[in-house]
C-alpha cells in the first residue's frame, strides 16, 4: 500500500466516523428513558472544580436511576467535555438537542453565555454552576435556572455579614469593603450589585481587578490598605485567591477576607494552608465538613461505588443537587401525565416551591417571574483547615 | 495515457480550472454543497456553519500568513473586532444585518491595518509578539470600554431578518454563509493572478528582492493587512449574527492559535489548504466526540479517561500529519489527485 492509499484510507476512516455520530432516534413511550444533554469540563482551565461537579451530575443520575428513575423512567445523560471551549460547546449542544433532549446541564460562564440566546430559542430549560446575575433577567434568559444563590446576593450578604460582624465588635467608624475579582465576565458580575447595596447601606465600597495570571498581588493589597478595607471580598476561583491570602499573611494584613463561592472550597484549604485559616465563605451548597442530611444519599452512593464525599468535595454535593432540582422539574412533568418537553419541564420548575435539598442549600423556589432558586446561603469559617458552619442563613433581600 | 498537463496557450495556463477534472470535481463539490442542507439536520448544519466560518477566516489569515509572510497571532482580536462592531451596530443603531456585516469588515480592515504597522520593521518571531499584543490590547479594549461594548457582559444581536425570514436558523444560515464563502473563494483565488497578489507573494519570498524589483513594501504589506482582517472581520460579524451573541471568551488566543493551526495543517499559501485545514480543525473534536461515545458503548470502562484520550488524539493527530506530510493538507490531496491520475500506471 503507497503512503497515498494510507493516508485514504485514514481520511475514510475519520469521515466514517463522523457519520457514526448519526445514531437513529428512538420513540417515546411508557418507559422511555429522558434525555438530558450535559457538558463539563473535564480537560479545560476550570477542569480542578469542573470535574468534582460533573462527577456529581452523573453521580445523581446513576443513583436515581438505580432507586427507579424519574417515576419509572430511566434518565439517559448524554454528556461530554467542552474543555471551555465555546464552539464545541455550540457543537454538543446542537448535537444533543438534535437527540432530543429535554434539558441541558451546563457548566460556567462561557458556555452559559454563549448558549442562552438558543436555548430561549430553543426552549430548554438550563442549569450551569454559573450563578451570575445578568442570568435572572427574564427577557434575555428565559430558560436559565440558578439553584445557586447568584454571585450578586452572595456578595450583598458577605457585606451584610461583614456590617453586622463590624458593629458586634464595637465598632463605629466607617465600614469599608473592597470587592477583589477575577477580571472577566465571571468575577464581574456581583460589582454592580455589591456597589449599589454598599452605597444605600453608607458602607465605603470599591473593587479591584485582579490581573490574569499575576504571580503575587501585592499592588492590589496596597490599594486595599490605601483604601482603609476591613474586609475583602474576593470572587476568583481556588488558586489565585490563595496567592492572595498568602501575600496578605506574609504582609501581616489583618482585613477580614470573604471568599465568595468559587474559591470557598476544600481546593482554597490546600493551597493556601495556614493561610486561609479565619477566611470566611459564603457557600450556597453546605460542605461536607459540616455534615447535613442532603450529604448522606451522595456519600453513601459513593461508599457504595469505593469513595467518599468527604474525598470528592463540596462539588461534588453541588453537582448532585443542581441535578436534582432538574430532575424534579421533569419528574413533576411527568406525574402531571403531560409529555416531557422543555416547555412543560420549566413550566414545573417554575410550581417548585420550598424544594429541601435536606440543608444543602436553602430550600429552592422558582416562579414564572423569578428564576431565582436560593436567595440566602449560611457563611462558613476556616477553622482547623476546615469549613465550619459561621453564621445563620442571612437572606440577600430583607 | 497523459504524461503530464501540458497547455497550448496562454488562456488555458492562466484559466483557474485547467483540466476536466478539476472541472468535475468543482461540480461535484457544489451538488454536495447544493444538496447537503437538505440531507443534514440540525447537528449537521451547525458543524457545516461553524466550518463555513472557520473557512472564511483561515483564508483571510491564509492571505496575510501564508502568501504575504507575515505571521499573525491576532486573529482572534480582529475577529472580535467584526463581531462587536456587527454586534453593535445592530444592537444599538438598529443597522440591518447585511450593513453592519460589510461595516464590520471595513472597520475591521481598518483596525488591520493599524495593528499591520510594526510589520514593516518587523519579521517573524518579532512580528508575532507584536500581533500577539495587537490581540491582548483588542481583548483588553473590548472588555473595559464599557460605554461601547457592554463590558465584560454579553452582547446580545438581535435576529438577523430579510425579506421576512429569520437568516440564523442552522438551514438558512447555511446558504447565507456558504454563499459568502464561494464569493470570498473567487476573490481570494483571483487576487492571486493579479499585480497586488504576485507583489504579496514576492514579499513573501524575499521582500528585499521584492523591493527591488519596485513593490512598495509599505503599501503591499498594509494592504495585506487590511485584505486579510477585511475577511476575517467576516468571520466574526457572520458569528455574531450566526449565534446572536458576542461574548469576548469565544476570541482568546487560543481561537488565534487555532487558526494558526488550520492554515499549517491545511497549507500555507493555498486558498484549498484553508478549506481543508478549517474543515479539519472544527470537525476533529466532533469526529473524537462522536468516535468516543462509540467506544464508550463498547467499553465502558474508559468513559473516566476519553476526555484526556481525546485531547492527546487532537494533539498527535496534528503533529503526525505534520510528520508525514509538512506541507499539508493540501499537498496530500495533490498526491491523491496525482495518484489517481495516473492510476495504475503510476511510475
Amino acid at each position: 500500500m503507497s503512503r497515498t492509499t494510507k493516508w485514504l484510507v485514514f481520511m475514510l476512516i475519520l469521515s466514517a466516523a463522523l457519520l457514526s455520530g448519526c445514531g437513529g432516534q428512538e420513540s417515546g413511550g411508557e418507559a422511555a428513558p429522558i434525555k438530558v444533554g450535559a457538558i463539563f469540563d473535564l480537560t479545560g482551565p476550570t477542569s480542578d472544580v469542573g470535574t468534582p461537579y460533573a462527577e456529581g451530575v452523573k453521580g445523581f443520575v446513576e443513583w436515581k436511576n438505580a432507586n427507579g428513575g424519574l417515576a419509572g423512567r430511566p434518565i439517559e445523560l448524554i454528556s461530554s467535555d467542552y474543555g471551555y471551549k465555546v464552539d464545541q460547546a455550540e457543537q454538543l449542544y446542537s448535537q444533543y438537542v438534535q437527540e432530543g433532549v429535554v434539558a441541558f446541564m451546563g457548566w460556567g460562564t462561557g458556555d452559559t453565555e454563549a448558549l442562552r440566546t438558543k436555548i430561549a430559542a430553543d426552549k430548554i430549560p438550563f442549569m450551569s454552576a454559573s450563578y451570575s446575575a445578568n442570568l435572572l433577567d427574564m427577557e434575555v434568559a428565559p430558560y436559565n435556572f440558578l439553584v445557586g444563590t447568584s454571585y450578586s446576593d452572595q456578595a450583598i450578604i458577605a457585606i451584610r455579614w461583614a456590617m453586622d460582624d463590624w458593629a458586634s465588635k464595637g465598632n463605629s467608624d466607617k465600614l469599608n469593603v473592597v470587592l477583589i475579582h477575577h477580571d472577566s465576565p465571571f468575577g464581574q458580575s456581583p460589582v454592580p450589585d455589591a456597589q449599589a447595596f454598599a452605597e444605600a447601606n453608607g458602607v465605603g465600597f470599591t473593587d479591584i481587578a485582579m490581573p490574569k495570571g499575576a504571580t503575587d498581588y501585592v499592588a492590589e493589597l496596597a490599594q486595599i490598605q490605601q483604601f482603609g478595607a476591613q474586609y475583602v471580598i474576593i470572587q476568583n476561583v481556588s488558586s489565585p485567591a490563595a496567592v492572595l491570602l498568602k501575600d496578605a499573611k506574609s504582609q501581616g494584613f489583618d482585613a477580614q477576607f470573604i471568599c465568595l463561592n468559587w474559591c470557598a472550597d476544600e481546593i482554597l484549604l490546600n493551597l493556601a494552608g495556614d493561610a486561609a485559616e479565619g477566611v470566611m465563605g459564603t457557600i450556597p451548597f453546605t460542605p461536607p465538613s459540616s455534615p447535613v442530611p442532603g450529604h448522606e444519599a451522595p456519600d453513601a452512593w459513593l461508599k457504595q461505588n469505593g469513595s467518599s464525599l468527604a474525598e470528592k468535595g463540596l462539588h461534588y454535593s453541588q453537582g448532585w443537587w443542581t441535578m436534582a432540582v432538574m430532575a424534579h422539574g421533569i419528574e413533576l412533568v411527568i406525574q402531571d401525565g403531560k409529555e416531557v418537553t422543555g416547555e412543560n419541564v420549566r413550566a414545573a420548575l417554575e410550581s417548585i416551591q420550598d424544594f429541601d435539598t435536606g440543608g444543602i442549600t436553602d430550600p429552592i423556589s422558582f416562579s414564572p417571574t423569578s428564576h431565582r432558586g436560593s436567595t440566602s446561603l449560611r457563611l462558613f469559617q476556616v477553622q482547623g483547615g476546615k469549613w465550619t458552619q459561621a453564621s445563620d442563613y442571612i437572606s440577600a433581600d430583607q | 495515457m497523459d504524461s503530464g498537463i501540458f497547455h497550448t496557450t496562454y488562456e488555458k495556463d492562466m484559466a483557474l480550472r485547467r483540466t476536466p477534472a478539476q472541472k468535475v470535481r468543482l461540480v461535484l463539490l457544489i451538488a454536495f454543497l447544493l444538496v447537503f442542507p437538505f440531507l443534514a439536520n440540525r447537528y449537521y448544519l451547525t458543524l457545516a456553519n461553524q466550518v463555513a466560518i472557520a473557512v472564511i477566516g483561515a483564508v483571510g489569515l491564509n492571505i496575510l500568513t501564508g502568501y504575504t509572510g507575515q505571521i499573525s497571532l491576532g486573529q482572534g482580536g480582529f475577529m472580535a473586532v467584526g463581531a462587536y462592531s456587527a454586534g453593535i451596530l445592530t444592537a444599538r443603531l438598529g443597522m440591518p444585518w447585511w450593513g453592519s456585516t460589510i461595516a464590520a469588515c471595513f472597520i475591521t480592515a481598518l483596525i488591520g491595518t493599524f495593528f499591520g504597522i510594526p510589520s514593516l520593521r518587523l519579521k517573524g518571531l518579532y512580528l508575532a509578539i507584536a500581533t500577539l499584543a495587537a490581540q491582548e490590547i483588542i481583548i483588553w479594549v473590548v472588555t473595559h470600554w464599557r460605554a461601547l461594548t457592554g463590558g465584560v457582559d454579553a452582547l446580545v444581536v438581535p435576529d438577523p431578518v430579510s425579506f421576512g425570514i429569520r437568516i440564523n436558523s442552522d438551514f438558512n444560515f447555511y446558504w447565507v454563509a456558504w454563499s459568502i464563502v464561494g464569493i470570498v473563494t473567487i476573490a481570494a483565488v483571483n487576487l492571486f493572478r493579479t499585480p497586488y497578489g504576485r507583489a504579496f507573494i514576492a514579499i513573501r519570498d524575499q521582500d528585499i528582492a521584492a523591493s527591488v524589483m519596485g513593490v512598495d513594501l509599505f503599501k503591499y504589506k498594509l494592504l495585506a493587512f487590511a485584505i486579510s482582517s477585511f475577511l476575517v472581520g467576516l468571520a466574526g460579524a457572520l458569528t455574531a449574527h450566526y449565534r446572536n451573541i458576542v461574548t469576548w471568551e469565544r476570541f482568546t488566543i487560543d481561537i488565534s492559535v487555532l487558526y494558526l493551526a488550520m492554515i499549517i495543517i491545511g497549507g500555507l499559501g493555498s486558498i484549498t489548504g484553508s478549506y481543508l485545514g478549517a474543515t479539519f480543525i472544527t470537525l476533529l473534536p466532533a469526529v473524537l466526540t462522536n468516535l468516543g461515545r462509540a467506544l464508550k458503548s463498547t467499553f465502558p470502562a474508559i468513559d473516566s479517561v476519553l476526555p484526556f484520550i481525546q485531547q492527546a488524539t487532537f494533539g498527535l493527530v496534528i503533529i503526525l500529519f505534520l510528520i508525514f506530510e509538512p506541507e499539508g493538507l493540501n499537498k496530500i490531496w495533490k498526491n491523491i489527485k496525482d495518484y489517481f491520475r495516473l492510476w495504475p500506471f503510476s511510475y
